[in-house]
């Protein structure tokens, strides 16, 4: 029983960060209807730039972490606004195919600049741990799930109570009537995909402090942020919650009965089983995609 | 105030308008009427900015607006309410509402104009908190006229305002107008309840197949024996 309490619990800590890492590709689709499938290199640019930062620099991580989230930002807006805005409001494939190619030229960009050896931050954190309740804690991963609680929460005040977010649920609804209500769309839908980025940054400084990391080892996170964005639904906050904690802690579970090497398996069982029973994701909308073809 | 010459838009291969002329003037109030099908809500759109038009100028106060996008257009006074309402649906009321504010910089012009839609449209101040799309028709087109107010507009550009609507709802919206006229608010509606909006409006102007087909005062229009054949056929 100690042993199931302490698998879930590592499960919702892993979720929590699965969540936030899932927001950044989930606000992009939502508003956007684009599948980020550079999301995963992005957040490998984070990682980088973390490592740059406090290895090279030799920057505290508190200051490494703003400095990734700003780093993809910027890339993120300038992405959007010089290549992507041609192909908004597009077919979904168009947009599909675009990231797809992206997402080679950022590996590839990202071999050349800091070559395919795996890398990790070790120490970040230390290996210390508290105990709860007779349950274990390491400070890194309550840190984790700490910084990608308060980005989920940061997302959803932006979003409900200051004019960007108005103006951006306003565009993800219609983007005519948006435009109409004064919104400039383009900046909007730059924003959308810089504060994306932003979320891919941070989570980028995330996994460098507790994994290791390599230019190919993205694509790993863009699969199971879109596992996180179907289970939870699409364009739903409370959804990548309860996504991203139901994917750590069936992931957490399955490596207690199974070998650790089943691990993405079990997670794309949990996505097929609820796109056969459940299409609209746990708390969202439908797809996009689903009605705009 | 804007001055339409030579206009043409369409979509694809299909011309929805022809070199078209149109003026509005200052504190006027324009009901743009016509079959339908005959390019009313394009004509609209163009001026709206968002339907590219594909020749002519759209003048505001002298100044070529045809190549300026919608939100630059609404930060010069001109708003569309489009036709359908296309309220943000899963928003509330009050999110709508303040959709419309982005074209404005100052904070207390947002809240002195959210203070004069609650007053013309009492109903919705009491649901500010109602998500758009669970209101009734009549208060979704007040939500979207009040969305449209809520950035200053000098030209307010209405398509079918009565589409839909119950006789009692029609009457209070165009209420509504009135008042908006007697502030000095510019008015071109699209309408298709013709009696109706040449009872209220002070000049009307007929489209057909692209083109104005007839134009004059209200009263003049409205006993004119040739106004019924452009709605017969086309």
């Amino acid at each position: 029983m100690q042993l199931v309490a302490q698998i879930v619990l590592n499960g919702v800590l892993l979720g929590g960060f699965y969540a936030c890492m899932a927001l950044g590709f989930s606000i992009v689709w939502g508003v956007m209807n684009v599948v980020n499938l550079a999301y995963g290199s992005m957040i490998m640019i984070g990682a980088y730039v973390t490592q740059m930062a406090v290895l090279q620099l030799g920057l505290p991580f508190a200051a490494a972490l703003p400095l990734a989230a700003l780093a993809t930002f910027t890339m993120g807006y300038v992405l959007q606004r010089a290549l992507l805005n041609r192909l908004a409001e597009r077919s979904v494939f168009m947009t599909l195919i675009f990231t797809f190619g992206l997402n080679m030229a950022l590996i590839n960009l990202n071999l050349i600049l800091f070559s395919a050896d795996v890398r990790s931050l070790p120490d970040v954190f230390g290996r210390a741990s508290f105990t709860i309740a007779g349950l274990s804690v390491p400070y890194g991963r309550a840190t984790i799930f700490a910084v990608a609680m308060a980005m989920t929460l940061g997302l959803h005040a932006l979003l409900n109570w200051t004019p960007l977010g108005n103006a951006i649920k306003a565009t993800s609804f219609d983007p005519d009537a948006a435009r109409l209500s004064g919104i400039d769309v383009p900046h909007v839908y730059a924003l959308t995909f810089a504060i994306g980025g932003a979320i891919a940054g941070v989570t980028g400084a995330l996994v460098a402090t507790s994994y290791s990391f390599s230019p190919v080892a993205g694509e790993s996170y863009t699969m199971k942020a879109f596992v996180v964005v179907v289970l939870g639904g699409l364009g739903s906050i409370p959804g990548a919650i309860i996504g991203g904690m139901l994917l750590g802690i069936v992931e957490n579970l399955a490596s207690l009965f199974l070998d650790s090497g089943y691990r993405d398996a079990v997670g794309f069982t949990l996505l097929l089983l609820v796109l056969v029973l459940r299409p609209r994701g746990l708390m969202g909308r439908r797809f996009f995609a689903e009605v705009k073809g | 105030m804007l001055s339409v010459r030579g206009l043409s838009a369409g979509y694809g291969g299909m011309m929805a308008i022809r070199s078209l002329d149109l003026d509005v003037k200052a504190g006027e109030w324009l009901a743009l009427l016509g079959p339908v099908g005959a390019g009313k809500s394009t004509l609209l759109g163009v001026l709206a900015g968002l339907v590219p038009a594909r020749q002519g100028e759209i003048c505001l106060d002298g100044e070529d607006i045809r190549f300026l996008p919608p939100h630059r257009r609404l930060r010069l006074g001109v708003a569309l309410v489009p036709e359908g309402r296309r309220l943000f649906s899963g928003m509330t009321v009050r999110e709508n509402l303040m959709a419309g504010t982005h074209a404005l910089a100052d904070p207390a012009i947002r809240r002195r104009n959210l203070d004069r839609v609650c007053e013309l449209f009492p109903v919705l101040a009491e649901r500010t908190r109602q998500i758009a799309g669970t209101l009734s028709g009549g208060e979704q087109q007040m939500c979207a006229i009040g969305r449209a107010l809520m950035a200053s507009p000098r030209l307010l550009i209405i398509d079918e305002v009565t589409l839909g609507l119950a006789p009692l709802v029609v009457k209070s919206l165009f209420t509504a107008l009135v008042g908006l006229h007697e502030q000095g608010i510019t008015l071109l509606t699209a309408e298709q309840n013709v009696p109706l909006a040449l009872a209220h409006a002070d000049r009307g102007c007929v489209l057909s197949g692209g083109a104005i087909v007839m134009e004059g005062p209200a009263k003049v229009l409205r006993d004119d024996p040739d106004l019924p054949r452009h709605f017969v056929g086309y």
